[in-house]
């Protein structure tokens, strides 16, 4: 067993509908692809190919969560729930943060696109208000509280998924 | 959400009181290539109309139902839509009106709301709720896919497609942050399947010990396989009424009660939040729990706690005027899917503070017979064997709860899980060992049923009339 975790997955295709990515998501072989929208959404996981963190923040003054000043949201989401404004995009430039929670995930399902066993880890961000779930690219042994840094799967080694983002221990 | 607004937390106001006056269920197994899922909606509605002493001959009492509801959980395993339709007719009850719920693991629980809605506003008199799901058309680890397609398809579902992973990393943070001892979730596996050595309609009821709960394989660190219930096949039933009916059709009819809440699937977008207090509860009560949050950066509801379940529970306290759980309740069956998710409960639903629940687990409070007093335990916990013990045969899984409740404040008991022709019925024997698990004189019950990391809850209190 390496001591670093692969996946095992082809990159997903995408079709382009304008600014928009749509992937195809083959649930029954290619025949029975699912044509899966990330809306306005594209951003993040073009982002993603390119090593860029995207999130989303309200700056809506009148919100009365955010009052104009809003953290980021990884996952991103294009509308605040508090006020349903549009939210802005921003790059995510602080890329480190430490392990919030986790988990060893020695029996995945079928199709499972990562090679067991692995570490999947929800982090907690600086500025951000949520906290992200991703896999580890480490297998040796963590503990709530260690560091870690966003590493991405960019050009011929990006999925298209959400895959494309992972985190390594610092 | 992260603050309620006025609106909010407006406790629902019936128009009449609700009872229930039948329950039914299949057994439940792994696979059960002997019977269609139809003819298992049917074993359930027999037992419902046949086996509960009502007044009325069980057709007679079919011809009363004007409305029914039904839970299946997953379209996918059956690979079959408006399974509904299939089952209403097989049933023979067309051209009733009825309507498919869908909520998670929470299905079983919003059946049952949905029928009691039905007679609170006077839609109906006489409402069927039946569940069912049928899991053993894909092999498991396909199942586990199907299942995981519940969490957030762009950003969780490709990270395991396997569920145990989404609930481990809160049993991770909730052992970090409460200093929880391993062996207390282990108990929890222990004492539910142990109980469901006493159920015919059980799958995996099994006598074990914590030490072997604590060697067995990992799914998903630290939970381990005796701490993850199975999948299943079966169907369960409940009949309700209006009061008058109620009373028409049995002498031992249960007042019902039902309230539900939700919170994001995403557990790590639950933004913190001030506690929802319970009326047993105060804000003073929590200082130390606040400190506590603020040093570790803990957050509620976070990964440590379930929010839909506080809210459907303050709910349903309000509506059937519980003012202090663990004196007022007499049973609970909680959502035992993984042992994590049955510790975690018991501060949600409040029959002991947040931040206390190992400590609940570890008083014996929880048992039929309190390990450590012999005594009575105050508010026995899935008596029933729970879904590590007895059956996750999702859509079902919450009226099949509330059937064991309800049976429990009607002192059946033994009538249903002690009768040796019962145990034939699905080609077992009673064991020699079988005890009744009574619970002596109860008044008051709560089922809570809930859907993947907490999304969907239902919490229903039955009380004996």
């Amino acid at each position: 067993m390496s001591d670093r975790v692969k996946l095992n997955t082809q990159p997903s295709e995408i079709t382009r509908d304008g600014d928009v990515w749509i992937l195809h998501f083959p649930r029954l072989g290619k025949e029975g692809n699912h044509f899966h929208t990330y809306g306005q959404l594209t951003p993040y996981f073009k982002g993603l190919t390119e090593g860029k963190l995207m999130a989303t923040k309200c700056v809506n003054r009148g919100c009365p969560i955010s009052k104009g000043k809003g953290e980021l949201w990884l996952p991103p989401r294009a509308d605040c729930p508090d006020c349903h404004q549009p939210m802005v995009w921003e790059e995510v430039k602080n890329l480190e943060g430490y392990i919030y929670a986790f988990t060893y995930v020695e029996r995945g399902g079928t199709g499972l696109e990562i090679e067991c066993p692995y570490y999947q880890v929800d982090v907690k961000l600086p500025g951000v208000c949520t906290i992200a779930k991703s896999y580890l690219v480490d297998r040796r042994p963590i503990k709530i509280g260690d560091k870690v840094r966003v590493k991405f799967r960019k050009g011929s080694e990006a999925t298209n998924t959400s895959l494309d983002m992972y985190f390594e221990l610092i | 959400m992260i603050e309620f607004r006025p609106g909010n937390l407006r406790v629902p106001n019936w128009t009449r009181p609700v009872y229930m006056v039948a329950a039914g269920t299949s057994d439940y197994r792994k696979r059960y290539p002997e019977k269609k899922l139809e003819e298992l909606c049917m074993m359930a509605f027999r037992m419902l109309l046949e086996e509960n002493n009502l007044k009325l001959d069980p057709l007679e009492v079919k011809g009363l139902i004007n409305f029914a509801s039904y839970g299946q959980f997953a379209d996918h395993f059956q690979d079959q839509l408006l399974c509904e339709a299939k089952v209403h007719d097989y049933l023979g009850l067309d051209m009733l009106p009825n309507v498919g719920v869908k909520t998670g693991g929470a299905t079983g629980g919003s059946t049952m709301l949905v029928a009691a809605q039905a007679i609170a506003s006077g839609y109906a008199d006489c409402a069927l709720a039946l569940g069912w799901e049928r899991m053993d058309e894909v092999k498991t680890w396909t199942g586990n896919y199907y299942i995981a397609t519940a969490a957030c398809k762009d950003f969780e579902t490709r990270l395991a497609r396997n569920y145990a992973s989404y609930y481990a990393p809160m049993a991770k943070r909730f052992q970090e942050m409460y200093d929880v001892d391993e062996r207390v979730r282990a108990e929890i596996a222990v004492k539910n399947r142990g109980y469901a050595c006493s159920s015919p309609f059980a799958q995996q009821a099994g006598k074990h010990t914590v030490d072997e709960v604590l060697e067995g394989n990992i799914v998903s660190d630290p939970l381990r396989f005796l701490e993850c219930c199975a999948m299943s096949v079966g169907s369960a039933a409940a009949l309700l009424c209006s009061e008058e009916l109620a009373f028409k059709l049995t002498d031992k009819p249960v007042r019902y009660y039902g309230a539900g809440g939700t919170h994001t699937l995403r557990t790590g977008d639950r933004r913190p939040m001030r506690i929802l207090l319970l009326p047993n509860e105060t804000e003073k009560g929590y200082k130390k729990l606040y400190a506590d949050m603020e040093k570790q950066d803990g957050r509620w509801p976070g990964f440590e706690s379930f929010g839909a379940t506080r809210f459907a529970a303050y709910m349903v306290y309000h509506m059937a005027g519980i003012e202090n759980p663990i004196e007022d309740l007499d049973l609970v069956e909680t959502h035992d899917a993984f042992t994590i998710s049955d510790l975690q409960t018991y501060g949600d639903v409040g029959l002991t503070l947040y931040g206390e629940e190992q400590n609940y687990v570890k008083s014996g409070d929880c048992y039929l017979v309190n390990p450590h007093t012999g005594k009575p335990g105050k508010c026995p916990a899935n008596l029933s064997g729970g879904l590590l013990g007895t059956m996750h045969a999702v859509g079902a899984t919450g009226i099949w709860q509330c059937d064991e409740v309800f049976w429990q404040l009607q002192g059946k008991y033994d009538q249903f899980h002690g009768d040796p022709k019962l145990w034939e019925r699905y080609g077992k024997t009673k064991p020699k060992d079988w005890q009744s698990l009574q619970i002596k004189n109860p008044k008051r019950g709560l089922a809570i049923s809930h859907a993947g990391v907490g999304s969907h809850v239902v919490c229903s209190v039955l009380e004996k009339a």
